[in-house]
């Protein structure tokens, strides 16, 4: 025996005691016991970003309406800590997984990991690796046609204001929702005879980072006539610039998403479109889904969800107010 | 050598060194902070070769809009870093006051006090630093890197993550007002913050006290220095320049967001470093701080107007400080 391990130490005790309760505490988790409630995990891609908070919040309720018990963990946008959380969620005893992966591909090692395990998992937001096929469903927004028809939306912005120039403020490109609006887009302008002359990609996703970009945008390019936001942040920051320069009306603004911010400024008539992304609805039919495999009922592996356009003047609409529950919480803001 | 006036031998005058004129002390002092300016005028003049418009004055109005918040927000880290500490919370403070500012206005508050009452926030996190690190003796690193973790989580926590838009039609007097007749409140404010900075530490004790403390705080303290004192003081000042950052961007973006501090912290570091200032302590300058910030923003901007990849926004950075060290280093080594 080593002089070490013959030393007594308060802590060395501490941490024998901690995990022998854990290693106690563990399979009791783990167990599944006849009868019980189910429990659904949660797992967000990042919680500091308002759409996921906001697919949280349709998971929770939806969960709640089903009587089923709701836990919820936070990936921080890592790819380790997303699959730390997957073992934890199982550590936990949970009977499904509704999932916002941090990317496409790092959806592989959690579907092997679930797939051993029996556990159902549905996606929201961002779907699983290409050739991936051991899971629930994919509840996502249809990005490529929403692209598409914003592309069609923004460049009617631009003749409308007499020229043919857009710009664009994109998410990052490495991601695969963002590919799909830009090839969406893409198409539409080609189609619809406008020219795309810069495309600038967020880092922060933040409205002050989308002013900066906006006001260079504009300065590198003067005859831009519209701008196509691709997130929430994007249509804010640009409305904010446009409202500097004087420039409100001027230059068209749509964007994807929806926030109680960007409703505002559609109502104010500072952008003209927006492309509602049901956030809260992705947790909604996700916790569904995995519902329906927990009990035996039909599911759907592909349900894209589409984003209709709003404009100010069918706003206030009784369906596009049902659309708008569907995309933020109330605590969120006004409808 | 002597000469006669009426046969009495006068002595001639001694031959004084030749005091230097006030041009060339400027040009000694502000050699660091002359080369930077230069720099800047320089990336101007490169962008400008792709983007004429980069020289306009409305895109020179977009840099100093952009780079006012980082530039007080790295006055307040210099003060930090000239004394040899560090201010890693500076980015949550941003954040969280903010927050707090957006709840109180929404709240009703009216925008002064709800001002005022924010920069309590600043004040308390630098009262928090400062009492760690000087009474406590904790190391600079490690204190604000918890209150930058605090921080950032309470900014989610205090509205549950939702970002605020600001209706107060008179909260952007703050930013876009203008206190003194043709000059707006964000370059007044910018420019009286460096101003009394740079004269408080050039002229004033207690800017020799900074530097004394960041060259060598045993022999600061031997010399009868109050070097808690300053210590405790520059943290408040720090957490009180990021404070009233926030509201200045506030009332220029109208939204409150929880992650809008969260580049500012490396942002604002890294311009106290172009500006000449030391991680040891002891160098540097407020003028100094405010061009790094200027540096950075000019390159932001460049990169967009050229419509080069904003994802390469960091290498540029990263090569220009690198570039400043390097000149620091040779400089001060030849001389």
């Amino acid at each position: 025996m080593t002089p070490f391990s013959m030393t007594p130490s308060p802590l060395r005790g501490l941490a024998l005691a901690t995990a022998l309760a854990l290693a106690a505490a563990a399979p009791a988790a783990a167990e599944t016991k006849p009868g019980k409630k189910f429990t659904v995990a949660y797992i967000a891609p990042s919680l500091d970003i308002s759409y996921w908070q906001w697919v949280a919040y349709g998971a929770k309720t939806k969960a709640k309406e089903l009587g089923i018990d709701y836990i919820e963990l936070d990936s921080h946008n890592s790819p380790v800590d997303q699959m730390t959380n997957v073992r934890t969620a199982l550590t936990r005893g949970v009977d499904a997984i509704v999932m916002g992966p941090v990317s496409s591909a790092s959806t592989p090692p959690v579907l092997r990991l679930l797939k051993d395990k029996n556990i159902p998992v549905a996606f929201t937001g961002i779907g699983p690796q290409p050739g991936e096929t051991d899971y629930t469903s994919t509840v996502t927004a249809n990005n490529y046609e929403a692209g598409r028809e914003e592309g069609k939306f923004v460049c009617g912005l631009a003749k409308e204001r007499g020229g043919n120039k857009v710009g664009m403020l994109s998410l990052p490109q490495d991601r695969e929702n963002a590919q799909k609006y830009l090839k969406g887009a893409k198409e539409a302008f080609a189609a619809e005879g406008c020219d795309l002359v810069q495309v600038l990609q967020t880092k922060g996703l933040t409205v002050r980072e989308a002013v900066d970009q906006t006001n260079d945008l504009l300065t590198r390019n003067p005859d831009v006539k519209a701008i196509y936001g691709m997130y929430d942040e994007a249509a804010t920051g640009a409305a904010k610039a446009l409202q500097t320069q004087g420039l409100v009306g001027k230059v068209g603004v749509a964007t994807a998403d929806g926030s109680p911010t960007t409703v505002r400024l559609l109502r104010e008539g500072v952008i003209q479109g927006l492309f509602l992304q049901e956030a809260g609805g992705q947790g909604i039919e996700a916790v569904q889904q995995v519902y329906n495999a927990l009990t035996g009922a039909p599911v759907t592996k592909e349900l894209p969800l589409p984003e209709p356009l709003v404009t100010a003047k069918d706003i206030d609409s009784p369906e596009a107010q049902a659309k708008l529950k569907r995309v933020y919480p109330p605590s969120a803001g006004q409808y | 050598m002597t000469d006669t006036i009426a046969g009495a031998p006068v002595q001639a005058p001694p031959v004084r060194p030749r005091r230097a004129g006030a041009g060339t002390r400027l040009l000694r002092v502000y050699r660091t902070e002359i080369a930077i300016a230069a720099a800047i005028v320089l990336i101007e003049l490169v962008v400008s070769l792709w983007s004429p418009q980069a020289l306009s004055f409305g895109n020179l109005a977009n840099v100093a809009q952009a780079s006012a918040p980082l530039i007080l927000v790295s006055l307040g880290v210099f003060l930090v870093i000239a004394t040899s500490g560090i201010d890693l919370s500076v980015g949550s403070t941003f954040s969280l006051t903010g927050m707090v500012a957006g709840l109180g206005l929404s709240a009703g508050l009216s925008w002064p006090v709800a001002c005022l009452a924010s920069l309590g926030v600043g004040i308390g996190v630098g009262a928090i630093n400062g009492a760690l690190v000087t009474f406590v003796g904790l190391a600079p690193f490690v204190v604000t890197l918890v209150t930058f973790a605090v921080g950032a989580s309470l900014a989610f926590v205090v509205t549950d993550g939702h970002s605020i838009a600001i209706l107060d039609p008179d909260f952007w007097r703050l930013n876009g007002g203008t206190l003194v007749p043709g000059v707006v409140n964000y370059v007044l404010f910018c420019i009286a913050g460096v101003a009394l900075l740079e004269f408080a530490l050039r002229k004033l004790v207690l800017g020799r006290w900074v530097y004394a403390i960041g060259s060598n705080a045993k022999a600061a303290r031997l010399l009868g220095i109050p070097v808690d004192a300053v210590r405790f003081g520059v943290y408040v000042a720090s957490g009180l320049f990021a404070s009233f950052s926030s509201l200045m961007s506030l009332s220029y973006i109208s939204n409150s967001e929880a992650t809008s501090g969260a580049n500012l912290m490396l942002q604002a570091i890294a311009a106290c470093v172009i500006g000449g200032a030391s991680l040891f302590g002891g160098t540097g300058s407020a003028i100094g701080a405010m061009l790094g910030a200027v540096m950075i923003t000019v390159i932001q901007n460049g990169v967009n107007l050229i419509g080069i990849n904003s994802f390469w926004q960091g290498s540029v950075t990263g090569l220009v400080i690198l570039v400043a060290v390097l000149i620091d280093r040779f400089t001060k080594a030849r001389a």
